[in-house]
């Protein structure tokens, strides 16, 4: 079974931001959610890399053991979606993501967040497949339609890539080897737990 | 024109980068201090400094403006280790904080108070008073600080209740319910206890300045305390108007353990103002609330057992102010010996006995 | 903590899509291994279909809710796919449309486009909030004591025309200024110039002035078209890249995809810049050079490449001419000491530059605005191009000069549209060049004269886009022209990204007329109706809703000189009208209506009159011979647009055979969007030109050679190619001029024209001959290039400096160099107006200005941005990710100034203009350096200019525009403003 996954090569990624206003275009997102951002380290120095963050879809997400109201499902396909009926907004999820994915459309004074909001690897959620709800709530289920997510579809340098986590580390491998350098892969060693791309999760912790 | 191939690379390796670096990037002086651009050049590609950073929790740079998104440079959470969990990213930290640590070991010392609690009820069973009432009442709580208390009891519950299911719900009561109705339940129980916490703090303040000058120690509290309050057995020794035990609730309780749950809640709540709120800031507040409030929880159960099944009189001095002269001779010698002195008077609110229609105090008995 | 399954409910519908999805991603793997072409990835694994596939899942989706005021949708909730081209810049990446009920839902990315296989930067995946359109001018507004009212259609135009008029009456037709747009398609901006011509008017531009036209003017004067020689995808073929002066990852983003590929394949990237942009972030070197000196860099590197004897000695005798007296120059003056001291260089790093394009051939050179927008832009951009001939990589794939020109249709607009100085197709104002207009346009050649205040000022290029303020402001006898300018139309261009704000701000209130028709109107309202000093009191401004680029259909012209057709997506928003529309609607007032529109069909829009796009095009194709623009009629386009999928990423070359299934063209052998010049008749099947002056192809399949433009021999020395160096297959082996009657007829060749077409060519050449019979004959018969085979020109002896010279800006912070290369001497009369050099820089000097700013100014681009910005920064979805106007400043001059960063600082400049911007303390500027975005308006000197704009028509972000503070200083050909070299000073504020 395919198990979706998204790799960042940040020899490639330019900041262009195409992956953020894509998933803005595709899923409605509001002003003040983030589902994906861009990420620049050493900037304005050598060695400068910048790397597109979203949800990992974690192997063994931190978010779904934290959530007290257990609304997080991950999907055959491994793609960590939740239930924004059930969401409290408590925020949890937001303490316990590794990389700050999950996000809330206010700021949250007497802890009123709202329902929490992330990216969904553009798979919709609970409601039935491309039903308005669906798309009102979580935005395109654009798996359902055999597409692949939008930011990864549009990215200007094809940086970021997603999908079946064999094809994408396979992808990525011959990049690497073709270009010789540039083997890491951002967070995959915190969110399949392990460093190399394609490799089984080893010090996941289960629980 | 020489082509950028090196003949020693192997098939498919088209870069310059790995083969042509020579001597050895590593052999260089300060290797392992160099920056990332430093690394660069003498072995492209290498880009380990960079990932040393991200997974050190470096924040880089984001367009997003900081106000909106003050997080939105870091990449993975820096590492932490909090008491209990491995060193790790600090949201897997927390987490382990919480679910290995405050949810199992916070659920058990409910569960074993609730079980003190109970064994001591059927073992040892209600405090009773050892002389018959003498009819003749002393008022122990005025008014207002019965309305303080209760005020102050009922947000609590609430509270604690709310934070029972928040914690909790997903193990006892989602099963039962299911999603959708536990969820909705959760949300309303949340936005009560965000909503009920300021008023908790509200009275908690009046509670704090209504009792502390009968909590004062003194040194009475003390020999209470060597006897064990003359619960297991000997007679209870004498303490003013609250004993040491109460007053363990009121300055362990009410005031230590009280104001860190207020003050972490309300960052929780984020309404303490001029602070930024971060991820991390939130785990450690999120860490002491839950743990204080366990405590306190569980303090306070002990609390509650006493003033309604634990102890005969206590709950009617609560809920109607006054207690009975045996029970205050009994229970508190040496408030019941000033106000004979008339030290204290015996009626301090307005209201006068002979207001109060007689039947209320028969049905009480 | 176990894994939930998906929720009931949704179970049906969650089983179901995932197995084939599944299994074609599976056979995507297997076959998109070996290769890395992504693109054949997602289309294998049956995601490529996407469009196909959307439509049939769209019937679940969200009904489209019509939006206000749209029309109610033809055959309601039908969908559409509308294959649309981004606006955003030259790369022109493609992109569908999903439309509902007449509503943009959605915007897929289009995996087949050659140009950006999918691939989109922020504001392309951002497209479609286009169709939302919220912050848009709804409908006419006037500007009544202050404040902007709404008008009616009717009224707008009766009185826009009334007044327009009684101006022509008085002042004559010059005293009107035409600010066209770059953002038009290639049929709007031709018709614009066709517009002005019949008002009687040279004074009309548009934004390449302000962009490319240096590069234009010099790469053209090289070798023949001032264009980008390859394109993105060449660059594939690259062994090195050499970036100076472009900010590719932010500017063109898109094209970093092919760059990066290349990269992957071992080509080397150098990028020269004075900031750590990130495109130097992907670069194996960057060197960092003071704002300013491309030359001295560029000819420091050439120093080596003479002295090491590195040069490509053949292809510089056979194809280049004047190289050895460049080389005299360079040995004699570019020394690596020189280098060093005039742009920062060590010699060591200027050398290892040198070797790797010596090592690395073919190797390209990438500029943008680095170049262009400096006093001396002309000289530096020949300074590249003698470089790229120096190694032999002109008219080579994987070589070129790849200049990554701006707007979506700069290109475009620059080939055929609003140009001051020449017709469509770079025909020159003279006489000859009216009467084939004439004839093509199908009216009197005296007719149009008429219309002009005099027969001189027919032939008098009219004043620059960047200097129409001196047009209002200058004393009116110092101007090359009757009147001084009383009216300004801004047709699509924004107010902001012309220099020197404060002037301008005067030039605004002295006006007797503004009309701004845009979408996106209200920079240029706002700076009008903000209060000034000495406001005309006669003064009218009228602000036209125009339309997008997505509510009209039509073609656009990429960097790579590819045309590509876009759609219509949707019906004009609000009650905005298309530019051609408003054309043909403003000339009928003005009493040229039928003259206009003579060759064109009318089509309804909203029930209106329009003219038809596609008869705009099939007019350009028969009069734009120059640059092969006759070629690329609307069938073959749309065949193209409908078959991406056929063309090569490499070389953009169709894989036939392949008939398109709606008009039957068959596009074998074409190269995508027919680059041009695709020369003759859409009937010879010329496939385009992906590469420049390439000999290694036939002329029939897109090879050339350089131009014969500038005679036969210059001083005794032969101009024309050396033997041998001809284009594959030409009869002619030799160098020759270009094609004409006599030429065709010394050759013998003249009897294969039919007697109809001899008829028509006799005392013709190959640019006005109107059947396109001699190009047919020369090139298919014969494999010859109609525009000759002539030597690439080194020296460019029409400029003010035959050989390149670096010369400091007019604003600087060296007076030690100004010294050595001091600016040029003023001229009195330049494009109508007298333009200032020397003096400028001298009194600069001597008033210590470099003492008081000591900080060089540049500015530039952002991605999430473009131009003036008002566009980008109405869509919610780009401003939320650049919120703050702000300065880059290097911590140590931050440190020096007690400023730290996200704090907010003054940045002073010699006009007197002050702005107030957030301070981002960064080391991608060097110490003596600031850079400041240029997108931000609607801030004024520390206040906000709200109150100002038309009701509901503010963007979501505004900041203050940098060209409020931009200085004074004007390139030597071309009037290009010297936008990146400038000084200022900052303090906390
Ligand atoms: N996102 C976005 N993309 C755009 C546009 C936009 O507005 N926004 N506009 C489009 C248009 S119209 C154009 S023309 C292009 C422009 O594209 P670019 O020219 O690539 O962009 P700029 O940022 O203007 O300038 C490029 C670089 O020139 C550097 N520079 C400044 N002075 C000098 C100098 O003296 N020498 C050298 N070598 N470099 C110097 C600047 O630091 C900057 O990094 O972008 C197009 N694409
Ligand atoms: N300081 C500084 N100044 C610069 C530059 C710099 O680097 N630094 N760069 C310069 C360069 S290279 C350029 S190209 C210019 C760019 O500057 P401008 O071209 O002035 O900027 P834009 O905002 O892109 O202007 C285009 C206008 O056209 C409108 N528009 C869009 N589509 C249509 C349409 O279909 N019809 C009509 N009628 N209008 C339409 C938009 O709403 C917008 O108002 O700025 C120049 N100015
Ligand atoms: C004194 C009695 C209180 C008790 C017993 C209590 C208990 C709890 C418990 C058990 C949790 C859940 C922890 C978890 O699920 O991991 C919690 C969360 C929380 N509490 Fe309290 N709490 C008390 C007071 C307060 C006060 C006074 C405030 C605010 C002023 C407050 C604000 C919060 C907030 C914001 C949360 C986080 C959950 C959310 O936002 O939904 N609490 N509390
Ligand atoms: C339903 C819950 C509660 C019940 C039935 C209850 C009962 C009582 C009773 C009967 C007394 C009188 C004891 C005496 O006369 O000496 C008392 C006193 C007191 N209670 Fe409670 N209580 C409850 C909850 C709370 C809570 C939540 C708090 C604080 C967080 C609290 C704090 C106090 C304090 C401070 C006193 C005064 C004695 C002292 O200062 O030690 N009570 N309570
Ligand atoms: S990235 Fe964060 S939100 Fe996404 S699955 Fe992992 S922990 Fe959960
Ligand atoms: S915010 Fe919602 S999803 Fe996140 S942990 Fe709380 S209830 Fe779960
Ligand atoms: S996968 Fe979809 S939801 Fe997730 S970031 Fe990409 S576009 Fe947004
Ligand atoms: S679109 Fe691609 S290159 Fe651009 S920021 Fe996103 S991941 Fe990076
Ligand atoms: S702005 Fe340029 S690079 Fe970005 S999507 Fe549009 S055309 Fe492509
Ligand atoms: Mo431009």
């Amino acid at each position: 079974m395919a198990r979706m996954k998204f790799v960042c090569d940040s020899e490639r990624c330019i900041e262009c931001n195409g992956c953020v206003t894509a998933c803005k275009n595709e899923n409605e997102v509001p002003w003040g959610v983030n589902r994906r951002r861009v990420v620049t380290l050493n900037d304005g120095v050598p060695g400068e890399k910048s790397i597109s963050v979203a949800c990992m879809h974690c192997s063994d997400a931190p978010c779904m053991a934290v959530c007290p109201v257990q609304c997080f499902y991950r999907t055959d396909e491994g793609v960590v979606l939740h239930d924004k009926d059930v969401c409290i907004g408590c925020g949890y999820c937001s303490y316990a993501c590794p990389f700050g994915a999950p996000q809330f459309p206010s700021q949250g004074t007497f802890g009123m967040r709202g329902k929490m909001d992330k990216c969904t690897f553009c798979a919709g959620g609970p409601e039935a497949n491309g039903s308005q709800a669906e798309f009102e709530k979580y935005g395109r289920n654009r798996l359902a339609e055999g597409k692949l997510p939008a930011c990864a579809e549009m990215c200007s340098t094809k940086a970021l890539i997603a999908g079946d986590g064999d094809v994408v580390a396979d992808i990525f491998r011959t990049r690497v080897v073709q270009r010789g350098k540039g083997a890491e892969v951002w967070g995959w060693g915190t969110a399949y737990g392990s460093k190399v791309a394609g490799e089984a999760p080893t010090n996941g912790v289960k629980k | 024109q020489t082509s950028a191939q090196p003949a020693a690379a192997p098939a498919g390796v088209q870069s310059q980068n790995i083969f042509e670096v020579k001597p050895e990037a590593s052999a260089a002086p300060g290797y392992l201090s160099q920056s990332n651009g430093e690394r660069n050049k003498v072995q492209p590609g290498n880009n380990a400094p960079m990932w040393r950073q991200v997974s050190g929790g470096v924040t880089g740079y984001s367009s997003l403006p900081a106000s909106e998104a003050p997080e939105a440079g870091n990449l993975i959470q820096r590492f932490v280790q909090y008491p209990g969990s491995r060193f790790t990213n600090a949201g897997e930290a927390w987490r382990q904080v919480r679910n290995e640590l405050l949810i199992p070991y916070g659920a058990a010392l409910l569960f074993v108070t609730l079980l003190a609690a109970l064994i001591f009820h059927f073992a040892h069973g209600p405090i009773t008073l050892h002389s018959p009432e003498t009819g003749r009442k002393i008022e122990r709580f005025t008014p207002f600080e019965r309305a303080t208390h209760w005020s102050n009891a009922i947000a609590f519950v609430t509270l604690a209740l709310s934070g029972i299911v928040m914690a909790f719900g997903k193990f006892f009561l989602l099963p039962w319910m299911g999603g959708a109705l536990f969820g909705w339940l959760t949300y309303g129980l949340k936005n009560i206890h965000n909503f009920m916490g300021p008023l908790f703090v509200l009275t908690t303040v009046f509670m704090i300045v209504t009792f502390i000058r009968s909590n004062w120690p003194s040194a009475e509290d003390w020999r209470w305390f060597k006897k064990g309050g003359g619960l297991f057995g000997g007679t209870e020794p004498p303490s003013h108007r609250f004993n040491a035990g109460e007053k363990v609730v009121f300055w362990g309780g009410v005031l230590f353990l009280g104001s860190i749950v207020i003050g972490s809640g309300l960052y929780l709540d984020k309404l303490v103002p001029g602070v930024v709120y971060l991820r991390g800031n939130m785990q450690v507040a999120h860490m002491i609330h839950a743990a204080a409030a366990l405590l306190m929880m569980a303090l306070i159960m002990g609390h509650i057992y006493l003033g309604t099944l634990g102890m005969k009189g206590a709950f009617k001095a609560m809920r109607h102010g006054e207690v009975d002269e045996t029970w205050a001779r009994e229970h508190h010698k040496l408030w019941y010996d000033d106000i004979v002195a008339g030290k204290i008077p015996a009626q301090r609110s307005g209201a006068q006995p002979a207001a109060r229609p007689p039947g209320v105090e028969g049905l009480s008995t | 903590m176990l894994l939930t399954p998906r929720k009931s409910g949704s179970g049906a519908g969650a089983s179901a899509p995932a197995s084939p999805f599944i299994h074609s991603l599976r056979r995507g793997l297997a076959n998109a291994l070996p290769t890395l072409d992504r693109r054949t990835f997602l289309r294998r694994s049956g995601i490529g279909v996407g469009v196909g596939l959307a439509a049939s899942q769209l019937t679940l989706m969200r009904k489209a809710i019509a939006a206000d005021g749209a029309q109610p949708a033809i055959g309601a909730g039908k969908v559409e796919v509308r294959r649309t081209v981004c606006t955003h810049c030259s790369v022109g990446c493609a992109s569908d449309a999903v439309v509902e009920n007449g509503v943009w839902v959605r915007q897929e990315p289009v995996f087949d486009s050659p140009l950006n296989l999918g691939a989109h930067c922020a504001k392309g995946a951002a497209l479609r909030e286009h169709g939302h359109g919220e912050y848009r001018l709804r409908y006419p507004m006037k500007l009544v004591n202050g404040k902007y009212e709404r008008i009616t259609w009717d009224q707008a135009l009766d009185e826009v025309t009334a007044r327009l008029k009684e101006l022509r009456q008085a002042s004559g037709p010059d005293s009107v200024y035409w600010i066209g747009s770059s953002k038009h398609s290639n049929e709007q901006s031709y018709l614009l110039r066709k517009f002005v011509s019949f008002f009687g008017s040279n004074n009309c531009d548009h934004q390449a002035r302000i962009c490319h036209s240096t590069t234009v003017a010099g790469v053209a004067n090289t070798w023949g078209y001032g264009a980008m020689t390859n394109s993105y995808n060449d660059m594939r073929n690259a062994k090195v890249a050499l970036y100076i002066g472009s900010n590719a990852a932010e500017a063109h983003p898109v094209s970093m995809l092919h760059m990066l590929h290349a990269k992957e394949n071992g080509c080397k990237m150098i990028v020269v810049d004075p900031r750590f942009t990130r495109t130097a972030a992907k670069a194996d070197e960057f060197v960092r050079i003071r704002s300013g000196s491309d030359i001295p860099f560029l000819f420091g590197i050439l120093f080596h490449i003479f002295k090491n004897g590195w040069e490509d000695k053949k292809y510089i005798n056979d194809r280049v001419f004047g190289m050895d007296k460049v080389r005299e120059d360079v040995l004699a003056k570019w020394t690596p000491d020189k280098v060093e001291e005039a742009c920062g260089v060590s010699e060591a790093q200027v050398l290892k530059c040198a070797t790797w394009l010596n090592e690395n051939r073919p190797g390209t050179i990438v500029w943008c605005m680095g170049q262009t927008q400096h006093t001396i832009g002309n000289a530096m951009v020949r300074a590249s191009c003698i470089l790229q001939l120096a190694l032999g990589n002109v008219g080579k794939s994987g070589g070129g000069t790849n200049i990554f020109r701006g707007h979506d249709n700069v290109q475009g607009a620059t080939d055929v549209g609003p140009n001051p100085d020449s017709l469509p197709g770079y025909y020159g104002i003279v006489e000859g060049s009216w009467k084939h207009f004439a004839n093509a346009w199908g009216v009197d050649f005296e007719w149009i004269k008429k219309q002009f205040a005099s027969p001189a000022m027919m032939s008098k290029p009219g004043i620059t886009v960047s200097r129409w303020i001196d047009g209002v402001l200058e004393k009116n006898e110092l101007i090359d022209q009757d009147s001084n300018l009383r009216g300004v139309v801004y047709w699509g261009h924004a107010p902001n990204s012309q220099t020197r704000g404060l002037e301008m701000k005067k030039a605004m209130d002295k006006l007797d007329l503004l009309v701004v028709i845009d979408p996106y109107p209200s920079a240029t309202a706002a700076m009008a109706a903000m209060p000034g000093t000495d406001v005309n009191p006669k003064r009218a401004v009228y602000l036209l809703p125009a339309c997008t680029q997505f509510e009209t259909s039509g073609s656009v012209t990429a960097s790579n000189r590819s045309l590509q057709w876009r759609e219509k997506v949707i019906e004009p928003l609000w009650e905005s009208r298309s530019d051609h529309m408003l054309m043909y609607q403003l000339a009928q007032k003005l009493g040229f209506g039928a003259e206009l529109v003579k060759n064109y069909k009318m089509q309804k829009v909203k029930g209106l009159d329009e003219p038809v796009p596609d008869d705009i095009l099939r007019e350009i194709n028969k009069c734009c011979w120059t640059i092969g623009y006759t070629g690329q009629s609307p069938e073959r386009l749309q065949a193209h647009m409908r078959n991406m999928g056929a063309f090569d990423v490499r070389t953009l070359k169709a894989k036939g055979p392949l008939k398109d299934k709606v008009n039957g063209y068959d596009i074998s052998g074409d190269y995508f969007g027919l680059p041009w010049p695709c020369y003759g008749t859409p009937e010879l099947k010329h496939p385009g030109s992906p590469n420049l002056y390439d000999t290694s192809k036939h002329v029939m399949d897109g090879g050339g050679n350089f131009r014969a433009n500038f005679g036969v021999e210059r001083a005794g020395v032969n101009l024309l190619a050396e033997d041998g160096s001809h284009s594959v297959g030409a009869d002619i082996t030799t160098g020759y001029p270009e094609l004409d009657h006599l030429l065709l007829k010394k050759l013998g060749w003249w009897d294969e024209l039919s007697e109809a077409e001899k008829k028509a060519a006799e005392g013709k050449n190959w640019k006005t001959d109107p059947t396109g019979a001699m190009i047919r004959v020369f090139m298919k018969g014969h494999g010859c290039h109609p525009f000759g085979n002539a030597k690439a020109r080194a020296v460019v002896w029409n400029f003010p400096d035959a050989i390149p010279q670096h010369r400091e800006p007019l604003y600087g912070i060296r007076p030690d160099l100004v010294a050595k290369y001091p600016a040029h001497d003023d001229k009195a009369a330049f494009w109508r107006l007298p333009t200032l050099y020397k003096s400028v820089q001298q009194k600069n000097i001597a008033d210590k200005l470099h003492e008081k700013f000591p900080l060089i100014m540049t500015s530039g681009r952002l991605v999430e941005y473009e131009g003036g910005g008002e566009e980008t920064r109405s869509n919610p979805w780009l401003a939320e990710l650049q919120q703050e106007m702000f300065v880059e400043i290097n911590p140590k001059v931050a440190a020096e100034k007690g400023i730290r960063n996200g704090e907010r600082a003054w940045v002073h400049t010699p006009t007197g203009a002050k702005l107030n911007v957030q301070a981002l303390v960064t080391e991608r500027v060097g110490p003596d350096t600031v850079f400041l975005p240029f997108h931000f308006s609607g801030r004024w000197q520390g206040a906000d200019m709200l109150a100002y704009y038309p009701t509901g028509a503010a963007p979501v972000v505004r900041g203050e525009a940098v060209n409020t503070a931009t200085t004074y200083g004007y390139d030597s050909v071309t009037m290009m403003q010297e936008t990146k070299t400038t000084v200022c000073n900052i303090e906390k504020a």
